[in-house]
C-alpha cells in the first residue's frame, strides 16, 4: 500500500502534474499568448506547424536545442554555462508549489508563498548575472536594467500577495485556495486593486511590454539574452515561458480560487486551465496595447503609484476584516 | 518514508535540476560542433570592436546598507518568528551576524577610510 502511494507520488511529480505536463502547458500557453497577441495586431500567429499552429513552440524549442552552441571567448565560462540551467531550474520547482489538480499543491508548507517570492527575486538576480557574466556592454546593460526593474515590481507584487494570506490567516498557498473553497468566494471580491497591481507585476516580472526594458529589441539588441544561443537560450526561453504559467497559476490560486469551482463534478485541472487562460488573454492584451517605457518611468511609477495603492489595498482590507 | 520522500521540497528542486540538466545535455548532444573563428568568438556589438570587460561595480560602499538589512530584517525576522522555539537555529543566525559585524566591519573602515 505504501508502495503504490510512493509510486503515485512519483508520477505526480514526474508526468502529471508534474514535470511533461508543465513544459506541455508552459509551450501551449506560450502559443496562446502568440495567436492571441497576433490577433490583436490583425494578423494570424503561427498557423503552420500542427494543426494550428499548436506545435509551433515546440518546433522552436527543438531547433533552437539543434543549434550550435557558441560560446564567445571572453564569457564568465562557469556564470554563462550555469545561468540557463539555473534559471530553468527555479520557475519549476516553484510550480510544484501552485495548486494544479487539486487545492492542495503537490508541496505545500507554511510559508511557501515567501518562498515563491524567494524563487521570482532568484530569477531576476540570474537574469543580472547572465547579462554581467556575458562582458558584453549590450549584455551588461540589459542585466542592470533587469535588476532596476526587480526594485521596481518587487514590493507591490510582495505587499499584494499578503493580502489574500491575510483573509486567509496562512502564508501556505494550498491553504488559501481551501480556504477559498470553504467559504465560497474568491479573494479577489475583497481585493480587487491587489490583483491589478499582481498583473501589473507579473507583466514586469515575466519581461513583457510594456516592461520588456531588460529585452528590449530595438534599442540592446537583446538585452541580456545577447551572447546565448543554441542550447542555452533553448532553456532561457522555456524558463520564461514556464515562468508564464507560474504567474497566471500563482494569481489564478490566490485570487481566484485555484482549481476549484462551483460544479464539483469538473475536474479541478479544468478549472485552473480555465482560470489561467483568462490570465493569460489578460497579460496578452495588455501587451497589445503599450508601448515600451523607459526604465526610469518604470522605477519611479511603481513607486509613486503602484507601491501605496498596494498598501492602501492592504488598509482596506484589514478595516473591512475588523469592521466585520 | 518514501511517500514523503517524493513529494518533499528537496527531491522537486533535484527532479527540476535533473530536467534542465536532461534537456542542456540532449542539446549538446544533437547541435555540431562548429568550427572556432574568431568571428565567431567575438562578442556581438553590430559589427563594432568593443572591448570586452566586465563592468567592475564597486560594491564595497553598499556593504554598510546590507550589514543594516541583515541586522534589521533578516535577525529581527528570524527572532521574531522563532518566539515559540528558542534554541540552536535562532543562536546560530544571531552568532553569524555577531561575527559579521565584529568581523568585517573594521575591515571595512579601514579599506574605505
Amino acid at each position: 500500500m505504501a508502495w503504490e502511494v510512493a509510486l503515485y507520488n512519483l508520477f505526480s511529480v514526474l508526468i502529471y502534474p508534474g514535470v511533461v505536463f508543465l513544459v506541455a502547458l508552459a509551450l501551449i500557453y506560450q502559443w496562446v499568448d502568440r495567436r492571441f497577441f497576433a490577433k490583436l495586431q490583425n494578423r494570424y500567429g503561427p498557423n503552420y506547424t500542427g494543426p494550428i499552429g499548436i506545435l509551433q513552440p515546440l518546433a522552436d524549442l527543438m531547433k533552437l536545442l539543434a543549434k550550435e552552441d557558441i560560446e564567445p571567448s571572453a564569457v564568465d565560462k562557469h556564470l554563462f554555462r550555469a545561468v540557463p540551467i539555473l534559471i530553468l531550474t527555479l520557475p519549476l520547482a516553484a510550480l510544484f508549489m501552485v495548486p494544479i489538480t487539486e487545492s492542495s499543491a503537490l508541496v505545500s508548507f507554511e510559508g511557501d508563498l515567501i518562498f515563491i517570492i524567494f524563487i521570482m527575486t532568484l530569477v531576476a538576480i540570474l537574469a543580472f548575472l547572465g547579462g554581467w557574466g556575458s562582458t558584453n556592454m549590450f549584455s551588461t546593460l540589459g542585466g542592470m536594467r533587469a535588476a532596476l526593474q526587480t526594485l521596481g515590481y518587487e514590493v507591490p507584487m510582495a505587499v499584494s500577495f499578503i493580502g489574500p494570506a491575510i483573509l486567509a490567516g496562512s502564508l501556505s498557498i494550498s491553504k488559501i485556495v481551501e480556504w477559498q473553497a470553504s467559504q465560497g468566494f474568491w479573494t479577489i471580491l475583497l481585493n480587487p486593486l491587489g490583483f491589478g497591481i499582481v498583473i501589473v507585476a507579473f507583466l514586469a516580472e515575466l519581461e513583457r511590454i510594456p516592461f520588456d526594458i531588460p529585452e528590449a529589441e530595438t534599442e540592446i539588441v537583446a538585452g541580456w539574452q545577447t551572447e546565448f544561443s543554441g542550447r542555452k537560450l533553448a532553456l532561457i526561453r522555456l524558463a520564461f515561458d514556464l515562468e508564464l504559467v507560474l504567474a497566471s497559476g500563482l494569481a489564478a490560486a490566490l485570487f481566484l480560487g485555484g482549481p476549484t469551482g462551483p460544479i464539483p463534478s469538473i475536474p479541478g485541472v479544468v478549472w485552473f486551465i480555465i482560470k489561467t487562460l483568462v490570465i493569460v488573454l489578460i497579460i496578452a492584451y495588455l501587451r497589445a496595447l503599450f508601448a515600451r517605457f523607459r526604465i526610469d518611468q518604470m522605477v519611479s511609477g511603481s513607486w509613486r503609484y503602484l507601491v501605496p495603492l498596494s498598501i492602501l489595498q492592504i488598509v482596506i482590507l484589514e478595516l473591512l476584516l475588523g469592521w466585520r | 518514508m518514501w511517500r514523503e520522500l517524493f513529494t518533499s521540497l528537496p527531491f522537486i528542486i533535484i527532479v527540476s535540476l535533473a530536467t534542465a540538466l536532461l534537456l542542456y545535455w540532449y542539446g549538446g548532444r544533437i547541435s555540431p560542433k562548429g568550427e572556432k573563428t574568431p568571428g565567431k568568438l567575438s562578442q556581438y556589438a553590430c559589427g563594432e570592436e568593443l572591448p570586452a570587460e566586465k563592468l567592475q561595480v564597486n560594491v564595497e560602499r553598499f556593504f554598510i546598507y546590507a550589514v543594516y538589512f541583515m541586522v534589521f530584517d533578516i535577525l529581527a525576522f528570524m527572532l521574531a518568528t522563532s518566539l515559540g522555539s528558542p534554541g540552536f537555529v535562532p543562536a546560530l543566525y544571531a552568532t553569524i551576524t555577531l561575527l559579521a559585524v565584529i568581523l568585517l566591519l573594521p575591515i571595512l573602515r579601514i579599506r574605505m577610510g
